[in-house]
């Protein structure tokens, strides 16, 4: 379970200063999976750069399983958007992905089971001793994954991990990400701008409004698993979008 | 391939032998003082280099340049690193890094002299006092320029510190590093030569002014062409362990040749680190 009660954040040292984010208040149960919906600039960076103990916030608390997040906690993994600059690219693809792993205490064998399984799902096997950088985009966001699964996090923040992404290897990843998702029991905490991604992915979806304000909760009630063609098709899946869509249209343009 | 290697090997080789040739064919008839016949030149140069003089001038010369290096480097790199990761070091040491970096190393000779005396350990210090800048400033810049992303990521997966130094920060500033000691090392070989023409009792730079100072026109240009030599293995030594190590970073600019490079796309990782050759 995470907690977040009016969470504020403002950038320097003036607290006048326009905050990044306003007075966030929400919160996500265990292996829910939550898509933070907003258009760029409303601060949806800055909330999950603040959940996961990288920047301290200015007001408000943060509650992992009931304890407060001032640090990055022990159980959390952080996707970035940016794989080609998350990734080592001194490292092979199987260092990248143990690398963390034995500052956690894991022994060697279970770590490199650990990488071995994790590169498994996402489809990497037998890329082991390559480097991020002979992969092509989608595969180093892949491994930016099974790195964060091979870490075994309770919770899984991901800062628009898709964004650079073609559509095809998008769709792929968000179908990795769902079977990911059910088998690891992970909890997921995903930011997009893109609403369909949002609507496709996530059990429920928070609109955040410059600055960073949740406008709106949506639960998401499609049938699992999902389907990039069958639930695309749904009449509620549209339904869904267009709710959203309006919502995120009615504020303004924050660029 | 062999054949292509064949050929590339061939064409580096076109430019020196014509010139070997034409300075050895009018050098024969010139009988001019100052300029020796090449045949005498490499007569008297296998006299002294192989091997008489080699423990007496050659391997005291390299040890000294050996020597300073490595404590350049050492202390280059270390300084280099913590005065990237410190704004407040940083900022007060600058003036005097850029006073030392700026000071031509040969001006503390005479200091060195009475100091350290004529023995090696003053051509150590003139080889440390010109080398170590380019290292510790370039080791400054590549630390500053060290993804921010990598270290968000090293600090939300609770990596120590001393391991983000070592996986992280050291490598990602290996480029600029590596574009220092470069650097360096053609620095380190002058002031080697020089500190050894000034005060010595050995080494190649002695050996080429007391050459020319017994009027051994033969021997002098022997030492110089020991010591052009000497130059050219170190750099490629040195550009060896630098493909080795920085294969990434070629490899991450796209920059391997294409049968190692295989399926890439998005290359634009390293960019920002790309090793810029500072002066010294």
């Amino acid at each position: 379970m995470l907690e977040v009660s009016r969470l504020r954040k403002v950038y320097g040292a003036d607290p006048q200063a326009a905050p990044a984010i306003d007075d966030v208040t929400f919160s996500v149960a265990d292996r829910e999976f939550v898509c933070i919906l907003g258009s760029s600039g409303c601060g949806k960076s800055t909330l999950l750069r603040c959940l996961s103990g990288l920047i301290p916030a200015t007001s408000g608390e943060i509650l992992l399983h009931g304890d407060p997040v001032l640090a990055p906690p022990k159980d959390m993994a952080f996707v970035f958007q940016d794989y080609s600059r998350s990734l080592l690219p001194w490292m092979t693809v199987a260092r990248n992905v143990s690398f963390p792993l034995r500052y956690k205490g894991v022994s060697k064998e279970d770590a490199q089971k650990a990488t071995e399984e994790a590169l498994e799902a996402v489809g990497l096997s037998g890329r082991q001793k390559r480097y991020p950088w002979q992969l092509s985009g989608g595969m180093q966001q892949r491994v930016a994954i099974a790195r964060a699964l091979a870490y075994r996090p309770k919770i899984l923040l991901m800062d628009e991990p898709f964004a650079s992404l073609d559509a095809q290897t998008r769709f792929d990843l968000e179908d990795l990400l769902l079977d990911i998702w059910r088998r690891f029991d992970v909890t997921v905490l995903f930011i997009t701008h893109d609403i369909d991604e949002a609507v496709y992915l996530a059990d429920r979806v928070l609109v955040l409004e410059a600055p960073a304000k949740v406008a709106l909760d949506v639960d998401i009630p499609l049938p699992r698993p999902r389907d990039q063609l069958k639930t695309k098709q749904l009449p509620e899946f549209a339904e869904l979008r267009t709710r959203l869509f309006s919502a995120i249209q009615r504020e303004p343009a924050a660029l | 391939m062999t054949l292509r290697r064949l050929t590339l090997f061939a064409q580096h080789l076109v430019v020196p032998v014509v010139l070997l040739l034409a300075f050895g064919l009018w050098s024969a008839q010139a009988e001019d003082f100052f300029f020796p016949p090449l045949t005498e030149i490499v007569r008297v140069f296998a006299d002294n280099w192989l091997f008489d003089r080699v423990g007496s001038d050659l391997v005291p010369s390299v040890l000294r340049l050996l020597a300073g290096y490595a404590i350049s480097v050492v202390g280059g790199v270390t300084f280099g690193v913590l005065f990237g990761m410190s704004r407040i070091l940083r900022t007060a040491t600058d003036p005097v890094v850029q006073f030392l970096r700026a000071l031509p190393a040969p001006a503390l000779i005479p200091f060195a002299m009475l100091v350290f005396g004529t023995g090696n350990s003053s051509k150590v210090f003139i080889i440390v006092l010109g080398t170590m800048w380019p290292i510790l400033l370039n080791t400054l810049d590549g630390v500053r320029g060290v993804e921010e992303q990598q270290l968000d990521m090293a600090r939300s997966y609770r990596i120590p510190m001393t391991a983000r130094l070592a996986h992280i920060i050291l490598p990602a500033a290996s480029p600029r590093i590596f574009a220092g000691m470069r650097t360096s090392l053609g620095i380190g070989i002058i002031l080697m030569v020089v500190s050894e023409m000034v005060a010595s009792r050995n080494g190649i730079g002695y050996f080429v002014l007391q050459s020319q100072r017994s009027f051994e026109i033969p021997a002098m240009w022997g030492g110089v062409i020991l010591l052009g030599l000497l130059g050219l293995t170190l750099s490629w030594i040195f550009v060896r362990v630098e493909n080795r190590v920085l294969r990434w970073h070629r490899g991450a600019n796209g920059l391997l040749p294409e049968s190692d490079q295989s399926s890439k796309k998005a290359g634009s990782t390293a960019r920002k680190n790309a090793p810029e050759v500072n002066d010294a």
